[in-house]
């Protein structure tokens, strides 16, 4: 799909990085959204390469869409970028979108963790297309990703409509040649068609019993949805995105993404339909494969959506019952293809017993200190989405409950209700989960009058996708000190009566005041302070050593979750429990964990 | 023989620079006219997790991101637990280069799972593929910390095994890196270069 014009050159781009190009190219004004892995990465260069595109990162991913949903009503061509798990969170917005008169081109850039290499659970941002009935597209390569994010506006606007580009952790992370023309210079597009725009439920009521109403106030409210989507499906069979490559005639594959070049290597000779719009399904090229080959098979990274919604053409196709989807593969690799359709094809077998690298935190992690308290004082928590929620892991066992970004004071609040209150199971919530939904579970919490602790952990940004700029942070794109938001002065705004800053690195003066917290009988807040040492490199103090004599390889230092210490073989063969002077940031958390004083400075 | 390509894995954990040394080869080939693809995953982890970097350069274009196993002609690990993990990879006359640094495994050191009784060294050796690993302790230097340039090292050692010309290559560092940090990576790819040239004599 190279579209070489005479002063361009080829670049080498990852998919984020293309997208960002892309965007630029499609002279979009307004770039919002929420960070999240894979993706985050495609608004970092949207605004260090861009200056012409206003970029934010929004509360949360909700507040983002409806950033740009303003900014494309205002005619301007605008995106949002989150991960498919923030989707779910601006789920509400984007079904609010679907269907509603679009001015400036609307597209919704979403980061599909296929493999589960970032950690997600099995999502697959398709569903919304097919809840909503909106187009999604997806790339094979960094070339695509820059032309479908292009295409997307240009689909969003002709057919009125939000796009979804679906970007996967593969395509993010892959690095191949796009074709830029250097001397491109920033266009933006204004298109005010539209003088209202309203989501369906309103504009469907209006027309409800105004058929045939010619009515210019009713009329120019309604916009025929359905309509528009018919037309886009039949015009995708002629779309130069959606490619028909006849070849053999034994196996035809349907097939988009990077799974299209899977494909393509393993089977050169199978005839191929490559869908650059996933949704909706271009019919005719599907029928035109379907009987030019003996088998059908499709070939999607996901869920098998593409396969229920080839079958509900009355096409006859086989995905699922060759691939398993899951758990059996969590992603499709070239090796999985060629298992099955090329059955004499040598197998490789992976060594066995190789250990496995569970997650561990950063060396001086601010979150150690708190699950270290937790666990040691047996107080019960819930955890949240946020680098603390290792403390979950078999290893450290600091929290029994744990679910998604920002539920920690509600499940907490929940768990106190019905437990009348007598245990004060604890909430511990990042920074950024706060912000983004939390605070909504801490006033909940005050009006339903909870005697609830929570645990507040800042560390100046959102830690787990590498140090985004939050409400609170002191520093962002659109930063000025007078308008950062203080934890502490909003939690006493909403009205609650204990509230502690503490430094986390002060052991002895947290465990009290958790405790102090835990005990009053009132709702109380405990905010743990310390930067982000992998964001903001904190300075190194004295490192800790290991006196080997005093050691007795408990491995209480190993539970506290510090990636600094190892259990190793020394030269002689004999295991020692030591501290990786490398790693060690000298926080001294571990030797509060040893009774035998063997971690020393 | 014109070289058409090859498909490299590159492996090692988090924090070793093995993004950097992906980019910086890169830049060669891109040199040479070379079509490319690099597909950098870093595992479920915040530090310490494992990193690989499928890296293929042909002359005509790449399809999959991915290289199948059985099809990798060069294994540069920087961690030999990783080695391991990808020793099925390697075509039958593929080549190992190893670094024999070692991070021990989280699960091992908290005892959610056994080590491997064998030293980790002598099953890479034992794969039957050719092998060179790169020892820390016999190539301590005084200038620099070996551990922490690997991904320099390597690149010499790399660069050496083709037969590709170090003059070329030291440049494509010195645009790529920090002025600061210049002359203490040209010391660590004179010592890579060094490393390899004792091992391929
Ligand atoms: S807690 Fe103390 S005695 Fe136990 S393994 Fe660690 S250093 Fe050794
Ligand atoms: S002092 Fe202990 S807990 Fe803190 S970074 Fe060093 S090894 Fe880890």
């Amino acid at each position: 799909m190279k579209k070489e014009s005479k002063s361009s050159t080829m670049k080498m781009l990852n998919g984020n990085e293309a997208v960002a190009r892309g965007a630029f190219e499609a002279g979009v004004k307004v770039a919002s959204g929420f960070p999240g892995t894979p993706s985050t990465e495609v608004m970092d260069y949207t605004q260090q390469r861009y200056p012409d595109i206003y970029c934010e990162w929004s509360t949360n991913e909700k507040v983002g869409l409806e950033v740009a949903i303003g900014a494309s009503f205002a005619g301007y061509r605008s995106f949002a970028v989150m991960k498919t798990v923030g989707l779910h969170v601006a789920a509400d917005a984007l079904g609010g979108a679907a269907g509603s008169q679009i001015n400036g081109g609307l597209v919704l850039v979403v980061g599909d963790d296929v493999g589960r290499i970032a950690g997600d659970d099995y999502n697959d941002v398709r569903h919304y297309g097919n809840m909503f009935n909106i187009p999604v597209l997806e790339p094979s390569d960094s070339q695509e990703a820059k032309d479908l994010m292009i295409k997307a506006f240009e689909i969003s606007e002709e057919y009125s409509t939000p796009v979804i580009l679906k970007i996967t952790s593969v395509i993010c992370k892959t690095t191949s040649s796009v074709a830029i023309d250097e001397n491109d210079t920033y266009k933006v597009k204004c298109r005010q068609k539209y003088s209202v725009s309203f989501s369906k439920v309103i504009m469907t009521t209006m027309m409800m019993n105004a058929k045939g109403s010619e009515h210019p106030k009713l009329t120019k409210c309604f916009n025929d949805f359905p309509a528009h989507i018919k037309r886009l499906a039949a015009d995708s069979n002629d779309f130069e995105i959606n490619r028909l490559e006849l070849r053999g005639k034994k196996i035809g594959i349907i097939t988009a993404g990077t799974p299209y070049f899977y494909t393509k290597e393993v089977l050169p000779d199978a005839s191929i339909l490559k869908l650059g719009m996933v949704m909706p399904l271009p019919e005719n090229m599907i029928r035109e494969l379907a009987a030019h080959v003996d088998q059908l098979y499709v070939i999607e990274d996901g869920h098998d959506i593409m396969e229920k919604n080839i079958k509900d053409l009355g096409i006859s196709v086989i995905g699922k019952e060759l691939f398993p989807k899951f758990p059996e593969m969590m992603r499709f690799t070239p090796d999985i293809i060629e298992e099955k359709l090329v059955p004499d094809a040598p197998k490789r077998i992976l060594m066995e017993g190789i250990p496995f690298r569970l997650p561990v935190s950063c060396a001086g992690c601010s979150h150690l200190f708190i699950s270290q308290i937790l666990k040691k004082n047996k107080i019960k928590a819930a955890a949240d989405v946020t680098c603390g929620l290792i403390g979950c892991f078999p290893h450290m066992e600091s929290y029994s409950l744990q679910k998604c970004m920002g539920s920690s004071i509600a499940l907490a609040h929940g768990y106190n209700v019905a437990t009348d209150h007598k245990e004060n199971f604890v909430a511990m919530i990042g920074d950024g989960g706060f912000w983004a939904t939390g605070i909504n579970g801490l006033m909940n919490l005050i009006f339903n009058d909870s005697q609830s602790t929570v645990i507040i952990v800042d560390n100046s940004c959102l830690a787990m996708t590498g140090g985004q700029h939050i409400a609170s942070s002191e520093f962002g794109f659109n930063y000025k000190p007078e308008n950062k938001l203080d934890i502490a002065k909003v939690c006493e705004a909403i009205g609650v009566k204990d509230i502690v800053t503490v430094d986390a690195y002060e052991f002895e003066n947290l465990e009290k005041s958790i405790l102090n917290a835990v005990n009053a009988k009132t709702n109380s807040i405990v905010i743990v302070k310390k930067p982000c040492v992998t964001k903001f490199k904190l300075p190194k103090s004295d490192i800790y050593h290991i006196d080997q004599d005093l050691c007795t390889q408990c491995r209480k230092c190993i539970n506290i979750g510090c990636l600094a210490i190892e259990s190793k073989k020394g030269k002689d063969g004999k295991v020692e429990i030591v501290i990786n002077e490398d790693l060690c940031v000298g926080c001294g958390l571990c030797s509060t964990a040893c009774k035998f004083d063997a971690i020393i400075l | 023989m014109q070289d058409t390509g090859k498909n490299i894995i590159i492996a090692g954990v988090g924090g070793q620079g093995i993004l950097l040394f992906s980019n910086l080869l890169s830049k060669y080939y891109m040199k040479l006219g070379y079509e490319l693809k690099i597909s950098d995953v870093i595992g479920l982890g915040q530090r310490g997790g494992g990193v690989e970097s499928h890296f293929r350069y042909s002359n005509e274009p790449v399809l999959s991101p991915f290289i199948k196993a059985g099809d990798v002609d060069y294994l540069l690990s920087f961690e030999q637990t990783e080695t391991l993990r990808y020793l099925h990879c390697l075509k039958d006359d593929g080549v190992i280069f190893s670094s024999n640094f070692e991070l021990s495994t989280s699960s091992v050191n908290t005892r959610l799972e056994k080590d491997m009784p064998e030293s980790k060294t002598e099953l890479i050796t034992k794969s039957g593929n050719k092998t060179f690993i790169i020892d820390l302790d016999e190539n301590k230097s005084l200038d620099f910390d070996i551990s922490k340039m690997m991904n320099i090292v390597m690149l010499a050692f790399y660069a050496e095994f083709r037969g590709y010309s170090h003059e070329e290559m030291i440049e494509i560092v010195k645009e790529s890196v920090p002025a600061k940090f210049v002359e203490g990576n040209i010391k660590a790819y004179e010592k890579g270069a060094m490393i390899a040239r004792a091992q391929l004599a």
